[in-house]
């Protein structure tokens, strides 16, 4: 079957990764903050959980969880001095701060340097020798090794990204949501009514920053090698432009960025070397038709309010 | 109740306000009035801690409140109607409502200010779940007031109420915040709309410059000579 292709597999799995990632930036700009911190806390997340699994041999996921919690100390310690900032300027220190980062990992040691760290296990790799224990093996579901490691990949993915879009919904309807909605729309306004600002603007901040550095950990194994390019300003612009395309109104904006920008390049991969020219093109085109990103919060009260109007008729029917 | 001594505040190199002092006392309603650019709303920020103040002191109910953060001032008892209203747009009447009792968690209590509110502003009750930014300029006034008095403060603060409203949306305005203070919240309140405000002032003072020139009763205010030169279109008699 062509879907089971390992190839298929991994874009799907990659679209999942950059969903999560999308709600890490998602979050932060949820209180209007402009944050392009994103690639260096994945990338501390991403060495961390690398350096626990392969030289420390801790199981897999307390290393990813604790990659993304150090990844949420640093954004504590980065968070008390730059918070302050306002728009431009925090974008400007929060992308300085990605930089040094990164250099950091380039002459370190034990992250090896430029060459970064290879050959880490897989997720699919754990996985499998899970389920070996079980007595399950890719044959029993008439798959290829290969293949049943991409597929356990997806699911375990599909499972996390699951969790964390549900907890992202429940926070927005939460005190917490309700507080940063406030702030983004008018920061006076909010310490007007008394809500400590700067409290929620650390708390998304740090937020988005452990999701981005779960993400970084998750990254690392599936694709098993990491270097600090991988983690480079173009990496932090490719999370920005799920924002940017999708919308940062609501979740599902950049979740919907994540899944075009993710999958735009495969598709286009027909076109061969115009394919780079399309993909331009339509972010223009997108930029000029809809500038504040394809979905927005108008876009689903339309939805609503259609349906809240067929509600209202089958009432009356009712009555 | 709120006593401030010898305040300034600068933006960077610019003295804003200098050398104030004010006081309004409790139960009363106090105006501070001046032209554009005189230092109202710095005033304003400095008091309810949006701006930090170079010098001098300000003291709310006997405690030194002076480099406090807002929203320790709104648990204090401190709560700012911002110049302009700043309803959000996005977020329905109630919730906008929610939104100014953030910090208390007395669900019965903000239940019955809520039913107070309504009853106060029968508008924003049609409109409760209309979003905050359909509402027209007068509406959005009383639900900007009505959502500072949802922290229950003792002392409303409000800056320019009137500004960009019809003459008798004012009047209804000025008639509601007399209604305010009378079940026992002190008010002190920005204008520009000197003869409004000094009305329903017991006490004024007139800032110029960054500075307090003048200060008297509203009534004394209304009839200086002054004042009805420099702001209520009066001519100087010869």
């Amino acid at each position: 079957m062509d879907l089971f292709n390992p190839y298929n597999l991994q874009v799907i799995t990659f679209i999942v990764l950059n969903g999560i990632l999308a709600i890490s930036i998602y979050i932060t700009l949820a209180t209007g903050q402009l944050s392009l911190g994103h690639a260096g806390f994945m990338s501390i997340g991403a060495y961390v959980a690398s350096i626990l699994t392969k030289q420390a041999d801790v199981p897999l996921i307390f290393a990813l969880l604790l990659g993304g919690l150090i990844a949420g100390v640093i954004a504590l310690l980065i968070g008390a001095p730059t918070l302050k900032l306002h728009g431009l300027y925090l974008a400007i220190a929060t992308l300085g701060f990605g930089e040094v980062v990164r250099v950091i990992f380039l002459n370190m040691e034990i992250t090896n340097g430029a060459l970064g760290i290879t050959g880490l296990k897989s997720i699919g790799s754990t996985l499998y020798d899970w389920l070996k224990v079980t007595g399950l093996t890719g044959d029993s579901f008439g798959l290829s090794v290969l293949q049943m490691k991409a597929v356990l990949t997806l699911l375990f993915l599909l499972l996390l990204f699951g969790l964390v879009l549900f907890l992202t919904l429940r926070l927005h309807r939460s005190r917490i949501g309700r507080a940063f909605e406030a702030i983004k729309a008018d920061e006076t306004a909010a310490k007007a009514m008394g809500l400590p600002v700067a409290y929620y603007k650390m708390l998304a901040f740090i937020i988005g920053a452990v999701l981005a550095g779960f993400c970084g950990g998750l990254f690392a194994h599936i694709t098993t090698t990491i270097t600090p390019d991988d983690f480079n300003y173009h990496k932090v612009v490719e999370i920005l432009s799920f924002a940017v395309i999708g919308g940062s109104e609501i979740v599902w904006g950049p979740l919907f960025g994540a899944f075009i920008l993710t999958t735009l390049p495969e598709v286009l991969r027909v076109l061969a070397e115009y394919k780079m020219i399309m993909y331009g093109a339509i972010m223009v085109l997108v930029m000029a038709f809809r500038p504040h990103g394809l979905i927005g919060t108008d876009t689903f009260a339309k939805l609503f309010d259609r349906r809240r109007k067929q509600a209202a008729r089958q009432a009356e029917e009712g009555m | 109740m709120l006593e401030i001594r010898d305040v300034s505040t600068s933006y960077g190199q610019i003295k804003a306000i200098r050398s104030i002092s004010l006081d309004v006392p409790q139960g009363k309603i106090v105006a501070l009035i001046g032209a554009n650019g005189a230092g109202k709303t710095t005033t304003m920020k400095t008091i309810t801690g949006l701006l930090v103040p170079d010098s001098g002191t300000i003291h709310f109910e006997g405690r030194r409140v002076d480099g406090l953060k807002p929203h320790q001032l709104v648990k204090a008892g401190l709560a700012l109607v911002p110049e302009g209203r700043a309803i959000l747009g996005q977020m329905t009447v109630q919730e906008n409502l929610e939104m100014g009792a953030f910090q208390r968690n007395d669900t019965a209590g903000i239940r019955e200010d809520m039913e107070k509110m309504m009853s106060w502003f029968p508008i924003l009750k049609e409109r409760l779940n209309q979003l905050g930014g359909t509402l027209s300029g007068g509406q959005q006034q009383m639900l900007a007031i009505a959502r500072a008095l949802m922290s229950r403060p003792k002392l409303l603060l409000l800056d320019e109420p009137s500004m960009g409203l019809a003459p008798i949306v004012v009047s209804d305005i000025f008639k509601t915040i007399q209604e305010i203070n009378r079940e026992g919240t002190t008010v002190l309140i920005v204008e520009q709309n000197v003869k409004q405000a000094l009305k329903i002032a017991d006490y004024g003072y007139v800032l110029e410059a960054g500075q307090i020139v003048l200060s008297g009763t509203g009534q004394e205010l209304l009839a200086n000579e002054r004042v009805k030169e420099a702001y209520l279109g009066g001519r100087k008699v010869q």
